[in-house]
């Protein structure tokens, strides 16, 4: 049966242009990064992938890609230990103000980024003088700013793949002589793969590329990448910075490319 | 209810969901919470250039804020521009979103939703970073105008508040298009046909089945970007330059280099809650709208 | 009470409403005895209190002389069937098989050949190695038959069995779980809202309504001596005409007229219902004499309907009461076996009769 679709070439023209409107400034700037020269022309003069190396060399660059990296990595650990628990709990519990719990798992990914960071870091400050434990411009005070954003995305994919397997296979699982912790053991958690992973690599995706609580919380010295290259781009613009763009583009694109494949993107939302 | 069933940690109630959810409610509470409340507290404390913070309850720093016409500027323009990004965002999502949704080929849908997600998560830094790769004097435009003799000189596109535009819409188009995509695939197709069938034409089809029926997606979506657009730092820090100033980089000026915690607080109290009162003033005057409606239809 | 499985004053209450009251049914070994109702009756929640998924509120379950009530599903050992199959979709046809054998700590020597066996019960032996999404819908419900059987289980439950299948399969699957169940010997208990299934499948029926059993007993016990108005109805189509019973076990309709019938359960001076069914009518010429036996009622047609290999008609008595007649086509509209012919025009006058022993009677 063939649906009706809207003729036109007119049409297909506009919902392709805006789509690549959407990725051009990512195609600009992966372009960008291989050209040869450090002046911006058109055309390019040649191509190089001298500037990648470059940007190695550079400290801030390094520095803010290894920092962003670990920082990243940890905070989704402490993510999923905090949050698979906590979508457990919230699919699985009996317990009253559900809604009112759920609002709060969220609300980190609904304050914005700027008035968090800052409230944050007076906090720090303020914890800094009654207790004389320095925690903000810390790692350790980074990585628990970035735990929080994690949680919102964990509890949500966690709870959507254990919704979707229902309970009736965790039934049968019991009727057939599996104890509680054996059904969680073998059908829950298994069955909930999908969420997991797709929640610990849209964890280590927001992490890695938070800009605006993240420069409130870095200490004097060290950076993460996103601001490493925000700050180089209020002075210069040139392949460099690309590179540094490019390997962040490519890197998210991966991860996302992967977690494809056990969460459909379109339905995470 | 425990008892003989003794579903244990399958059912848990009481003590075990207090297990399972304390740690991740301590984080949101101390992490998040405390520091929301404490910033609030802050923001009635006065200001002593030289000296710290004075603690006092004062309402001096909103009274700055709305008595000061450069920062009632700011917010105004921060308004305007998410206003207007926000729209821009509905009139360019809607026919994408209706593509994907309806697209034929699976392939192809993953591919086109793959384009659309990219963007979305690539973070502000790398996009911004694109922008003025585009857009800066010495940038990609202007080379590729000069290079086919469309012009001598650099011709500024950045600093601008066109470009800010620019550049808030492409970031937040993705989850506009992602929204409405989703929506509407919840749409059964055979109710567009049945429309069609009817007699209604192509727009007329639109107007009373599709956009009725997609107003949660387009509530939620228009909502979604405003508060983005809002919240805005990196593109109106880098693509609209000092002249251009939005509220969510003149917090953070005031934070961190000013260190004029009480009204840098109040900045962000003032940006939060006029975020707050127009999602919600919206979402009341599109019940009320559609309420009206309804009851011409009845 | 030497049944083999037994629920005794069972009921189950969810705050303010009473899902289940007073459910006492003995099932004795080998049986299938089928639970039957319209939604929301207490059967499915009846099967789940027996699995263990939901906690009784008053009464007992006796399992093989053993009370199962306080034990948990986990350390029954009742195998189920669920409606939707419930198949583990990470495992394989043959993992999920032998789950419950890993369950009961056999090692992999014991399990193997006991797999082998439910699959080839339900003749899926080929497609062991296949994940259920591969399957049909058929085949999944197979290999949750083999999976629940594989355990060797002192109850089968079944719940819905054929709601899922379309209603080509339904005939098929039908006969082969009945055979099956006949060949083990499993006793079984069987959740239905299809009167046809429950028919043809089970020993006892148990039709159900609002949380009460109607009434328990063989198909044939339940279809032609109905004890109430709710099972004559829901069990096939029924006539009904309203009136009281006189001394002497009579019936009187409203109409004023007086029928005999099988007194039933109904006392004298009560108001009461005679109730017959459709395909017992035969339909008279209104001159045409009443035979010895028989019950006899005018009438004006309304309309009949062909339906192939039946005929209905629907025939109108005084005071507006309408009563149907379902009749095999032999090719004369039903009729031959009137003799005389009666006019099939609509508005014709016709009697309606029926034998006394056909007609049952039933409290009000």
């Amino acid at each position: 049966m063939k649906s009706f679709q809207v003729s036109g070439v007119l049409y297909r023209l506009v919902v392709f242009a805006t789509l690549l409107f959407v990725i051009t400034p990512l195609i600009a700037v992966v372009w960008v990064s291989g050209f040869s020269n450090k002046v911006i022309s058109f055309p390019p003069q040649g191509y190089s992938f001298d500037w990648y190396v470059n940007a190695w060399r550079i400290d801030t660059f390094r520095d803010g890609f290894l920092l962003s990296l670990k920082v990243s990595v940890l905070s989704t650990c402490i993510g999923m230990l905090v949050g698979v628990p906590a979508a457990l709990a919230m699919v699985r519990g009996n317990f009253p103000g559900k809604a009112f719990v759920s609002t709060l798992l969220m609300s980190p990914m609904m304050i914005p980024g700027v008035v968090a960071g800052s409230a944050l870091y007076v906090y720090f400050i303020q914890f800094e003088l009654l207790t004389t434990f320095q925690v903000a411009a810390t790692l350790p005070g980074l990585i628990a700013a970035h735990s929080v954003l994690t949680i919102p995305w964990i509890v949500r994919l966690v709870v959507a793949s254990l919704v979707s397997n229902g309970s009736q296979i965790e039934e049968a699982a019991l009727n057939l002589g599996a104890t509680p912790w054996t059904v969680i053991r073998r059908v829950t958690l298994p069955l909930a793969r999908p969420g997991l992973v797709a929640g610990g690599l849209f964890s280590f995706i927001v992490s890695f590329t938070d800009l605006e609580k993240s420069i409130f919380l870095v200490g004097p010295g060290s950076t993460t990448l996103p601001i490493a290259i925000v700050n180089y781009l209020e002075w210069n613009l040139d392949p460099t910075v690309s590179a540094v763009a490019t390997i962040q583009i490519l890197m998210i694109g991966a991860a996302l490319v992967f977690s494809d494949r056990y969460v459909k993107l379109s339905r995470a939302f | 209810m425990q008892g003989p069933l003794q579903l244990g940690p399958l059912r848990p109630n009481g003590k075990g969901v207090s297990m399972l959810l304390s740690p991740s409610l301590i984080f949101v509470v101390v992490l998040l919470m405390g520091p929301l409340l404490l910033l609030g507290r802050y923001s009635l404390n006065h200001f002593e250039p030289g000296q710290f913070m004075v603690d006092e309850v004062t309402l001096e720093n909103y009274g700055r804020f709305f008595s000061d016409p450069f920062y009632r500027g700011v917010l105004f323009r921060t308004i305007g521009i998410s206003v207007l990004s926000t729209i821009i965002c509905l009139a360019l999502g809607i026919l994408p979103a209706y593509y994907i949704a309806r697209v034929q080929s699976g392939k192809l849908k993953s591919l086109l939703l793959i384009m659309v997600i990219l963007p979305l998560f690539m973070g502000n830094a790398v996009r911004v970073a694109g922008w003025m790769v585009l857009l800066a004097d010495r940038g990609l435009l202007n080379a590729f105008m000069q290079a086919l003799g469309l012009t001598q000189e650099p011709v500024q596109m950045l600093y601008t508040g066109t470009a800010v535009l620019v550049g808030i819409v492409s970031v937040n188009l993705p989850f506009m298009i992602i929204t409405l995509q989703s929506v509407i695939e919840g749409i059964d197709r055979p109710l567009e046909e049945a429309g069609l069938n009817l007699g209604a034409n192509h727009l007329q089809m639109f107007r009373r089945v599709l956009l009725p029926l997609m107003m949660p997606g387009i509530i939620t979506g228009t909502v979604l970007c405003f508060i983005l657009a809002m919240n805005a730092y990196a593109t109106p820090l880098l693509i609209g330059g000092p002249k251009f100033q939005m509220m969510a980089p003149a917090v953070y000026e005031q934070i961190t280099r000013s260190s004029n915690w009480p009204f840098g607080a109040a900045l962000a109290f003032v940006l939060m809650a006029s975020t707050l009162f127009l999602t919600v003033f919206s979402s009341w005057a599109m019940g009320r709208k559609r309420a009206a409606s309804a009851k011409a239809h009845a | 009470m030497n049944s083999y499985l037994d629920f005794d004053g069972v009921s189950k209450r969810y705050g303010a409403f009473q899902a289940v009251s007073d459910f006492t049914l003995p099932i004795h070994e080998g049986e299938l005895v089928a639970l039957l109702g319209p939604s929301g009756c207490g059967k499915t929640t009846s099967l789940r209190m027996l699995a263990g998924f939901v906690q009784v509120s008053e009464g007992s379950i006796r399992l093989a002389g053993k009370d199962i009530t306080q034990l948990p599903s986990y350390r029954r050992n009742v195998g189920m069937v669920f409606q939707g199959y419930a198949l583990f979709p990470h495992l394989t046809v043959e993992q999920n098989v032998a789950f419950g054998l890993e369950m009961r700590k056999m090692n992999r020597t014991e399990i193997a050949p006991r797999v082998h066996k439910a699959l080839s019960r339900v003749r899926l032996d080929s497609l062991a190695e296949r994940l259920p999404r591969e399957l049909s819908g058929g085949q999944q419900q197979r290999v949750a038959l083999a999976r629940a059987m594989a355990i060797d289980p002192a109850v089968l439950l079944l719940d819905e069995p054929l709601s899922a299948l379309d209603a080509r399969l339904r005939h098929e699957v039908r006969a082969e779980i009945r055979q099956l169940q006949k060949d083990t010997g499993l006793t079984t208990l069987m959740v239905t809202h299809d009167q046809d299934e429950a028919l043809s499948m089970a020993d006892r029926l148990v039709i159900m309504n609002q949380g009460r059993i109607e009434q328990i007993g063989t198909p044939d016990e339940v279809y032609e001596r109905p004890v109430n108005r709710f099972v004559a109805e829901f069990m096939g189509k029924s006539n009904f005409l309203e009136g009281a019973v006189e001394a002497g076990g009579r019936f009187r309709s409203h109409l004023g007229q007086a029928f005999a019938g099988d007194a039933g359960p109904c006392a004298a001076g009560v108001p009461a219902l005679m109730s017959f069914r459709p395909e017992r009518v035969q339909l008279r010429r209104v001159d045409a004499p009443v035979a010895d036996g028989m019950n006899a009622v005018q009438g004006k047609l309304v309309r009949f309907t062909y339906l192939g290999p039946l005929i209905e008609y629907r025939i109108a008595l005084k005071d507006g009461v309408e009563v149907t007649a379902l009749l095999p086509n032999t090719g004369d509209l039903g009729l031959s076996a009137s003799g005389a012919s009666v006019d099939t025009l609509p508005g014709s006058a016709i009697s309606v009769q029926w034998q006394a022993k056909d007609s049952r009677l039933l409290p009000a």
